[in-house]
């Protein structure tokens, strides 16, 4: 039975939208601040939220079921144990859903407090003061405090995971990457209340953790009890929801937790997640009706079709797809066969015919949805066909042959290498195509120390650049999936984490971007996000409001999300 | 065998001998015995392909799974516990030991006996193919035997028509167009279904329009091939000749005659259209979110997951060899001439 309900959380965004934007202070938790210190306030309303209160269209009940595209979100064949599963942010639905987060990134790149209540910087933003929510309980009965989350940071820092945190901590052994944290790094200073000690300043830290491991804690009593193998099918968190059964890359069933700390959230009775093949299988699954969602679709043709039957929310892109080139192999250690590559790139007419100008061209690594947003880069080099064959020639990129991949899952990126392959051929340079699964194409990078790959389609920005998958991720000389190394750019990106002054931070990521394209580095085409498709009457925010992506797609609140379809 | 029959054995050896004698001297065991053989260096040289393939892929399973930061150490000890420390033919021995102990190794992915893996979906698998093939063959058959009956009459005419359709057309498009039509438009089937349900007619509809898929192709190659077969059969065989002279019923020389003199043609080629089957379950199983082998073994492919890859070619040539020596047992069953040893020819 379905029944109309407010949340105090969604009353408090009501409210909050009701006094015209003053929803910060209004509803605000216990944030701390001292001195010196820049730190959080608390939930703000998102319009979706208050649309929901405003016109009393929220309804609670029902279960609805979601669909996840294979080769990305619907693969998780390492199970969820965020501490292990190498493909973690891909698999963020499942984590919001079960585990809930300690911060969320709402609309407008407005911060929520779940499962904490705000932070203070301090000691130059070396020191991170995290308050917890007092009183939440994991699904297991037992209380999430500082020291639970304490042992889920040291094992998060200690894994040898692709998706480990990069924090700049002390360790042990300073020379193993996986040693613990050093004694202090990680302090309990209460009940609720923890303390995050980094050897180099990160203004960006809370945004940093937004879709990462360090954002999703687990139960340390139900982890030690289950033990690790079973704990990783059957995850145990303070979310807004419980596992019911997990069928690893094919099927996940969730149900609503009764012991919710933001009762009577969440709306749904249950989720089920379903892994489909792609884009076109998710599409006639929802026209038959066996699916309500489908999350991160692509396929521009879909796009419009999904339109016609469905809600399709196109969210403001903040990663956009650049060129991955691997200066530290042939052709691209050559700067004239770098810059051959932007010189002979002319997207304006891909984006016309392939993407019907969907999406907004870009120079940079900043997108319209994120922070520090510049379209354009000052001395970018663009299309120039004369210039292009002179380098191509002088290069000797006509006598090679590119291999140049992307990721499977995204139709768009597979389509933008083709169109590439097929201008690039026209002045004499031959490509080889990769399409790789997200593991795959995790191994591709990985193969032989990084100088197997020569050029790779990929996304490169986040909502925050430097968090998640963004510029650092892309061209930071110690990310395995960088194919720059480049000091002064390490310097550059390093002094736009450091500061917590957003002007700072944006002028030193111009600076950054006019640097890469100086360097011919990786030419960008366009900012682009998936879209979320969802059938008429089940809404909420990422699915009928926009949120920023922060790893490529946006993070669904489910909690949030209902269904008065059926009503 | 009969009481009489055992009392007797046990007080002469004579004639226990003479039964051995006839059971080992029996051409259909021999045939059974024979193939048996022949299947041993075709599992070794398929086992053996695929491992070599699978090695040349780029990329360190103890890697991925343990991630990029790994140290040295982790990898090493990840390495020695999955056997990955030792020279490739130990390794490939090793794993050949395994499977003769019927144990596939653990899965690189999940960390999941690969046995356990197959247990989960092999039996969707197994059923989609039985219901495919089922379907294909019995609709086939009858579809033959009607065309035949009257060459260029109005069900041949229509048998080639439909049957021109289903072999112009590429399973994976059949595919997407049953789901639009029979899910998306009369909403008779799944377009997904990401488990066989709960009873057989959950399980019937969520294979039918994958099984349709993989199957239609193949009806219209039995049915076109079978119905030629019936139609030489009929009009150029003396046997069938002699039969309508002796008055047997039309509907009797067709079926009981001449069908069943062609069926030789219809199990080679069921037996040579094994491979392409399990071929085309690869494909068609992600497409209908089906967890079955087929899935599987391209997800495996793409994580380089080699006992997994290893554990489901086994299983895919086994079929292939058990379905060959299957037919090899009709073609006896058939014809009483292979049964005791003698030449068709």
């Amino acid at each position: 039975m379905k029944f109309r309900l407010l949340s105090k959380r969604t009353a408090c965004l009501a409210g909050a939208a009701a006094l015209v934007l003053t929803a910060a202070a209004a509803c605000s938790s216990n944030s701390s601040s001292s001195p010196g210190s820049t730190s959080s306030t608390s939930s703000t309303a998102s319009p979706s939220q208050s649309s929901i209160t405003a016109t009393g269209a929220a309804v609670a009940g029902g279960s609805i079921t979601v669909l996840e595209g294979k080769g990305f979100a619907g693969d998780w064949p390492l199970g969820l144990d965020p501490a292990t599963n190498t493909t973690g942010s891909a698999d963020q639905d499942y984590y919001n859903a079960v585990l809930g987060d300690l911060f969320e990134l709402g609309p407008g790149g407005k911060q929520i407090d779940d499962l904490a209540t705000g932070y203070t910087f301090s000691n130059g933003n070396k020191t991170i003061t995290i308050n917890l929510r007092p009183g939440v309980e994991f699904s297991d009965g037992t209380p999430l405090t500082a020291s639970v989350v304490a042992w889920n940071w040291t094992r998060d820092l200690e894994s040898s995971c692709t998706c480990a945190p990069e924090w700049t901590i002390a360790r042990v052994n300073p020379k193993v990457t996986t040693s613990a944290p050093a004694a202090g790094v990680i302090k309990v200073l209460g009940t609720d209340t923890i303390q995050v000690n980094l050897a180099a300043p990160d203004g960006a830290f809370i945004n940093q953790m937004y879709d990462t491991i360090p954002n999703w804690i687990i139960s340390e009593a139900a982890f030690n009890k289950m033990g690790e193998k079973a704990f990783a099918q059957m995850p145990v968190g303070a979310g807004p929801f419980i596992m019911v059964s997990d069928s690893y890359s094919n099927q996940i069933v969730v149900k609503k937790n009764p012991d919710y700390w933001d009762k009577p959230l969440p709306y749904l009775d249950g989720i089920t997640f379903k892994s489909v093949s792609g884009d076109e299988a998710a599409y006639e699954a929802m026209l038959a009706g066996e699916g309500q969602v489908y999350i991160d679709m692509s396929t521009p043709q879909l796009l419009t079709e999904s339109a016609q039957h469905f809600n399709v929310l196109n969210q403001l892109g903040t990663s956009p797809y650049d060129l991955q080139l691997n200066t530290a192999v042939a052709p691209f250690n050559n700067p004239k066969a770098r810059e051959a590559i932007y010189a002979m790139t002319n997207f304006a007419p891909i984006l016309q015919h392939i993407f019907d100008n969907e999406y907004p061209v870009a120079e940079g690594f900043t997108g319209p949805g994120g922070i520090c947003y510049e379209q354009y880069v000052p001395g970018y080099q663009g299309y120039n066909p004369t210039l292009a064959k002179q380098l191509v020639a002088a290069s000797g990129l006509d006598k090679t042959t590119i291999q140049f991949g992307t990721i499977s899952s995204s139709p768009v990126a597979a389509e933008t290498v083709q169109a590439l392959s097929q201008e690039w051929a026209a002045f004499g340079v031959k490509t080889s195509q990769h399409v790789y699964p997200l593991n795959g194409l995790i191994q591709a990078f990985l193969a032989n120390g990084g100088k197997s790959w020569q050029a790779m389609i990929q996304t490169a920005g986040a909502y925050d650049p430097s968090s998640g998958v963004g510029v650092g991720f892309r061209f930071n000389s110690m990310s395995p999936f960088s194919g720059v190394h480049d000091p002064k750019l390490d310097s550059i990106l390093a002094s736009a984490v450091a500061s917590s002054d957003l002007s700072t931070r944006c002028a030193d990521y111009n600076e950054a971007a006019k640097y890469i394209a100086d360097n011919y580095y990786g030419p960008f085409y366009f900012s682009f996000a998936p879209a979320n498709v969802a059938v008429k009457g089940v809404a909420g925010p990422g699915l009928t409001s926009p949120l920023p992506a922060v790893a490529v797609a946006p993070a669904v609140l489910w909690e949030d999300v209902y269904d008065n379809a059926s009503s | 065998m009969a009481l009489a029959q055992q009392v007797q054995l046990q007080r002469d050896p004579g004639a226990r001998s003479d039964v051995v004698r006839r059971v080992t001297g029996s051409p259909a065991l021999q045939l059974v015995g024979r193939r048996l053989l022949t299947a041993i260096p075709v599992l070794l040289g398929v086992t053996f392909l695929t491992f070599v393939v699978m090695n040349l892929i780029p990329g360190n399973p103890a890697r991925l799974i343990l991630g990029i930061n790994a140290t040295p150490g982790q990898i090493a000890q990840v390495d020695a516990k999955l056997g990955l420390n030792h020279p490739f033919w130990d390794r490939y021995w090793l794993w050949l030991d395994g499977l003769l102990h019927g144990n596939l190794g653990i899965a690189y992915s999940n960390q999941q006996s690969v046995n356990t893996d197959l247990a989960q979906h092999l039996p969707v698998t197994c059923w989609l193919l039985l219901y495919t093939l089922v379907v294909s063959l019995g609709l086939g058959v009858i579809v033959a035997v009607l065309a035949a009956r009257k060459p260029n009459g109005i069900a041949d005419r229509l048998s080639l028509a439909v049957s021109m359709l289903g072999l112009s057309i590429a399973p994976y498009v059949l595919a997407l167009v049953l789901i639009y039509i029979f899910a998306v438009k009369v909403q008779w089937f799944p377009a997904i279904s990401n488990s066989l349900g709960s009873s057989p007619l959950q399980a019937i509809r969520a294979l039918t329009l994958p099984a349709a898929s993989i199957g239609f192709p193949l009806f219209a190659v039995y049915s076109r091939l079978l119905r030629a077969d019936i139609v030489e059969q009929m009009q150029r065989e003396d046997y069938i000749v002699t039969a309508k002279a002796k008055g047997v019923a039309p509907w009797r020389v067709l079926i009981l005659h001449a069908t069943r003199n062609s069926m030789f043609t219809l199990i080679t080629l069921v037996a040579l259209n094994l491979g392409t089957l399990i071929g085309a379950v690869a494909i068609i199983e992600p497409i209908f979110s089906l967890p079955g082998i087929g899935a599987e073994l391209i997800n495996a492919i793409q994580i380089n997951d080699l006992p997994l890859v290893e554990g489901i070619v086994v299983v895919f040539a086994l079929v292939t060899v058990a379905g060959n020596l299957l037919a090899d047992l009709l073609y006896a069953v058939l014809d009483p001439r292979i049964r005791y040893g003698r030449s068709a020819s």
